[in-house]
């Protein structure tokens, strides 16, 4: 077993001031439980106002503007105060909407955002369930976002809407799939889906040195699964307004944001396990090298938005079909040659 | 059994991507149009009208908020008019600053064009450098006239105001930095593969067609008819100027953005060449006090960013025009709409308004 | 090589990013208005003013009312001077038409009102509120040339 370190130990010193009070042993591990699901809540908001502002920031930087700088200390508050302007809108439902399906589209739009949190590796030990089929849940319950959409697409009465729920379907399972191909290759070579082996077995070398390929493709695939720029066709403002979104105010409308802006964290954890090695690094602790590379993906994907156009929705399909799947399909074939080869020589 | 049928959306007239208030009555398969149908008047002010209230001078104010991006040109072209009217020599001096003013206007037109077409297809980037650089040129502007946007600074018999004395050093400056722009502009939008598949081969007008419906200026060219007005035939005196007319070869949104682009640099090297021939001098010619250009009618018209604008007046003899018409190169371009879209998807109609840059204040004159 | 504009692109966004910011923190900094700015509300001398109503003659919108009257020794004056700047079109044409430059732009670009009846200002109340308080104030702005011909002409007569 390796040296206890960080957030880890964190939680040791937790669990044994607990243990003063509480008695039964099971009650303390109950007690754990909350405080990591209420960590993840806290980490999935906190981040959500910290990326906002930062996406704000990084837009404006790259457009030699210099962003919110009122609110706060440079602007830092700015999104705590959009919180409570949207926090105090009022909630508007359109005449003729499927009210239940309506109301319930942002809500379950948030909960694969948050539950997938929980197969994160944020440090050594730091996993709040290290299920062995880690990565095959994180796919499994980020596609469960394309549902919401189109409920809300549906829902809403509006054609705008529609159009919009309807892309989504269409780009979402598109892209899964060579997203899933692509995490396979690290699948392969890791010989595991639990998230904490993956990591490491990266401890000497990053998977994005093995797989440049399967990174490529899923750095692509990835701003397509969270609809950013050049992807952004669902929300597409300049096309269908604001797609699924259009008819939702107030709160219903940053849950959609929060959500967004989770998946964005999710799917730059995962780049930063899969391929850029984690929590390993010399130096500093775990958790900060994780963070700090959570951090640089964040900034590559906002990177993209701020200077692509988007693309069009039959070339979105085209480029999904047939340059990323088979992209995804060659890697894994050389990938599995290249592993036969090294077993055959080592 | 499955059936299938269209369905209508209407795109505007409050919507993001429709430069003002268009409404475009979109028939939709799916995804693909069907039927793209422009309905106009949102923004009509009945300028037409008016004008036959006011004296001719009066109504120039009035020409700047038609093509309200271009507005230099507007007041060149509704001037321009009345001085062949009443047989008005312009001064020297005036000419040259026109020129200077109008392709300086297009410059600032065509950045417009090129930030909203960036920001219509999702690049909001481009937008802010587009409309950044704008502002150097506005800012020559509210140096020379007092205004950014509405000038009234063309009048007859010349131009309202001689430039300030720190106006041809700041040209100068501008002149200087604007290839270093116009460069990073296309490295940032026209090298883009994205851009390119988005424009290349859409919304494709052909040559015979855009003859038929009457397009004219950057849309015409697109479809590689070499008509240019200020070539064809030369007003004021851009006969003096050496400059190319860019051409496109299939009529796509891409030609119509190339196009646009390339005009710029065409612009900025006539403006180059104006500020090193101009000579001293008045800036306005003796007009009387009261225009009444004598009765008749004439037609005039000048190359304007969106293309020809023209200007029918007919005059009885007295103080107001007895009727005034404008040719609005936006409204005419923008017939072309439906026919350009149809079979492309609702991305594509985006991607063809913006290039097609139909201004609202025009439209709806 | 196929994505080789879109890294280009990437680092024209990426210089962006670490360049000087052009943004102007506009309330506590503002931007000076050059010498010929046409903007905000006319700005009427009383003193110099002729109540030759050429100004309201050249102006196309009708956006200024003005009614004059005569004096015992039988001089015109103004008696209201309205300007409705919630019709103005800025051209700049009612200066340029006064023989007297009695009226100048304030130059104030923050327009904006709350209420649609306080876009309508009287500007000879304010003028004579101002010369009230500042009672020698200097001559503003020189009339040129050509007015001034026209001033000592009017002075002859
Ligand atoms: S600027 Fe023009 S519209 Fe405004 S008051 Fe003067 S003449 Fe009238
Ligand atoms: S033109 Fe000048 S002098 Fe004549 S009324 Fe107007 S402000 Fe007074």
């Amino acid at each position: 077993m390796q040296e206890i370190t960080g957030l880890f130990k964190i939680a040791e010193i937790l669990r044994a001031i607990l243990g003063r009070f509480l008695s039964d042993p099971q009650l303390v591990d109950i007690c754990m439980s909350l405080i990591n699901i209420g960590s993840i809540f806290t980490i999935i908001s906190l981040t959500a106002v910290v990326l906002v502002y930062a996406e704000r920031k990084v837009s404006a930087f790259m457009q030699r503007r210099s962003g919110p700088n009122r609110v706060g200390p440079g602007g830092t508050l700015q999104t705590v105060a959009d919180m409570v302007k949207l926090m105090a809108k009022e909630d508007i439902m359109p005449a003729g909407a499927d009210k239940w399906m309506w109301m319930l589209a942002p809500i379950l739009l948030f909960i694969p955002a948050a539950a997938v949190f929980v197969v994160f590796p944020f440090d050594n030990k730091a996993i709040f369930a290290d299920l062995n089929i880690g990565v095959f849940y994180f796919i499994a319950m980020s596609s469960q976002s394309v549902l919401p959409f189109l409920m809300a697409g549906w829902a809403s009465n509006n054609k705008y809407s529609l159009v919009g729920g309807m892309r989504t379907v269409a780009q979402m399972l598109s892209y899964e799939v060579p997203m899933v191909l692509s995490i396979l290759g690290i699948v392969m070579l890791a010989g595991s889906m639990r998230m904490s082996t993956i990591v490491a077995a990266q401890q000497h070398t990053w998977f994005i040195l093995l797989q440049p390929i399967a990174f490529v493709v899923y750095v692509i695939t990835a701003t397509a699964e969270i609809n950013r720029a050049p992807f952004d066709l669902v929300e597409g403002e300049s096309e269908i307004v604001a797609g699924p979104f259009t008819e939702y105010t107030g709160m219903r409308w940053a849950l959609f944001f929060l959500a967004e802006y989770a998946n964005l964290l999710a799917v730059s954890v995962i780049a930063t396990t899969l391929f850029l090695g984690g929590w390993n690094g010399p130096w500093l602790p775990g958790w900060v090298w994780f963070f700090l590379k959570v951090g640089g993906m964040v900034f590559l994907f906002m990177w993209f938005r701020w200077t692509f156009p988007r693309l069009r929705i039959d070339q979105l399909m085209s480029f999904g079909w047939k340059v990323l799947l088979p992209l995804a399909l060659l890697n894994i074939i050389v990938t599995g040659i290249g592993m036969y080869i090294y077993e055959f020589f080592s | 059994m499955l059936k299938t049928e269209t369905f209508t959306l209407n795109m505007g007239p409050q919507h993001p991507s429709t430069h003002g208030v268009l409404q475009v009555v979109l028939e939709l398969d799916g995804e693909t149009v069907v039927q793209a149908i422009p309905n106009m008047g949102y923004l009509h002010r009945g300028i037409e009208k008016l004008a036959e209230s006011r004296t001719y001078a009066q109504f120039i104010p009035y020409t700047d908020r038609l093509d309200y991006v271009s507005s230099m040109g507007n007041n060149l072209g509704y001037c321009q008019t009345v001085e062949k009217m009443m047989d008005i020599k312009v001064p020297e001096r005036a000419e040259y600053l026109r020129i200077i003013m109008t392709e300086l206007n297009r410059i600032a037109s065509h950045l417009i064009f090129m930030g909203s077409l960036a920001i219509d297809l999702g690049a909001s980037t481009g937008m802010m450098f587009g409309f950044r650089s704008r502002e150097r040129i506005l800012d020559l502007f509210d140096m020379v006239c007092g205004a950014r946007q509405t000038y009234t600074y063309i009048r007859f018999g010349g131009v309202s105001a001689d430039i300030p004395s720190e106006f041809i050093p700041a040209l100068e400056r501008f002149l200087t930095d604007f290839p270093a722009m116009l460069d990073e502009y296309h490295r940032l939008l026209t090298g883009n593969e994205i851009l390119y598949h988005r424009l290349k081969n859409t919304g494709v007008i052909s040559a015979q067609r855009a003859v038929e419906i009457g397009l004219t200026g950057p849309a015409l060219r697109a479809s590689g008819v070499d008509y240019d007005i200020r070539k064809v035939e030369p007003y004021g005196i851009y006969d003096r100027f050496d400059f190319s007319v860019p051409l496109g070869q299939v009529g796509d949104c891409w030609d119509r953005y190339t196009i646009r682009m390339e005009e710029m640099k065409q612009s900025a090297g006539i403006v180059a060449q104006a500020l090193s021939q101009m000579p001293e001098g008045t800036v306005m010619a003796s007009v009387p006090k009261v225009v009444k250009p004598p009765a008749g009618e004439v037609y005039h018209s000048i190359e304007n960013p969106r293309g020809e604008l023209g200007y029918y007046i007919v005059s009885n003899g007295g103080t107001n025009p007895y009727r005034l018409h404008v040719r609005r190169p936006s409204f005419i371009n923008l017939q072309v709409l439906n026919e350009a879209c149809q079979g492309l998807l609702i991305g594509d109609v985006v991607a063809i308004l913006a290039t097609l840059d139909s201004l609202m204040g025009e439209v709806d004159c | 090589m196929v994505g080789k504009g879109l890294l280009e692109g990437m680092r024209v966004t990426l210089k962006a990013f670490f360049s000087k910011k052009e943004t102007l923190q506009y309330p506590e900094i503002k931007l000076t208005m050059p010498e010929r700015f046409r903007g905000g509300e006319l700005e009427l001398d009383n003193q110099k003013c002729i109540a030759c109503g050429l100004c309201a003659r050249a102006c196309p919108n009708h956006v200024i009312e003005l009614t004059t009257g005569t004096d015992e020794q039988k001089k015109r004056h103004l008696t209201s001077y309205i300007y409705h700047s919630g019709l103005c079109l800025y051209c700049n044409y009612c200066i340029e038409a006064c023989p007297t430059n009695a009226i100048c732009w304030d130059k104030n670009y923050e327009n904006a009102r709350f209420f649609k009846d306080e876009l309508d200002v009287d500007c000879l109340a304010i003028a004579k509120q101002k010369s009230a308080t500042i009672v020698d104030a200097a001559p503003a702005d020189q009339p040129n040339a050509e007015q001034e011909d026209a001033l000592n002409k009017e002075g002859e007569r």
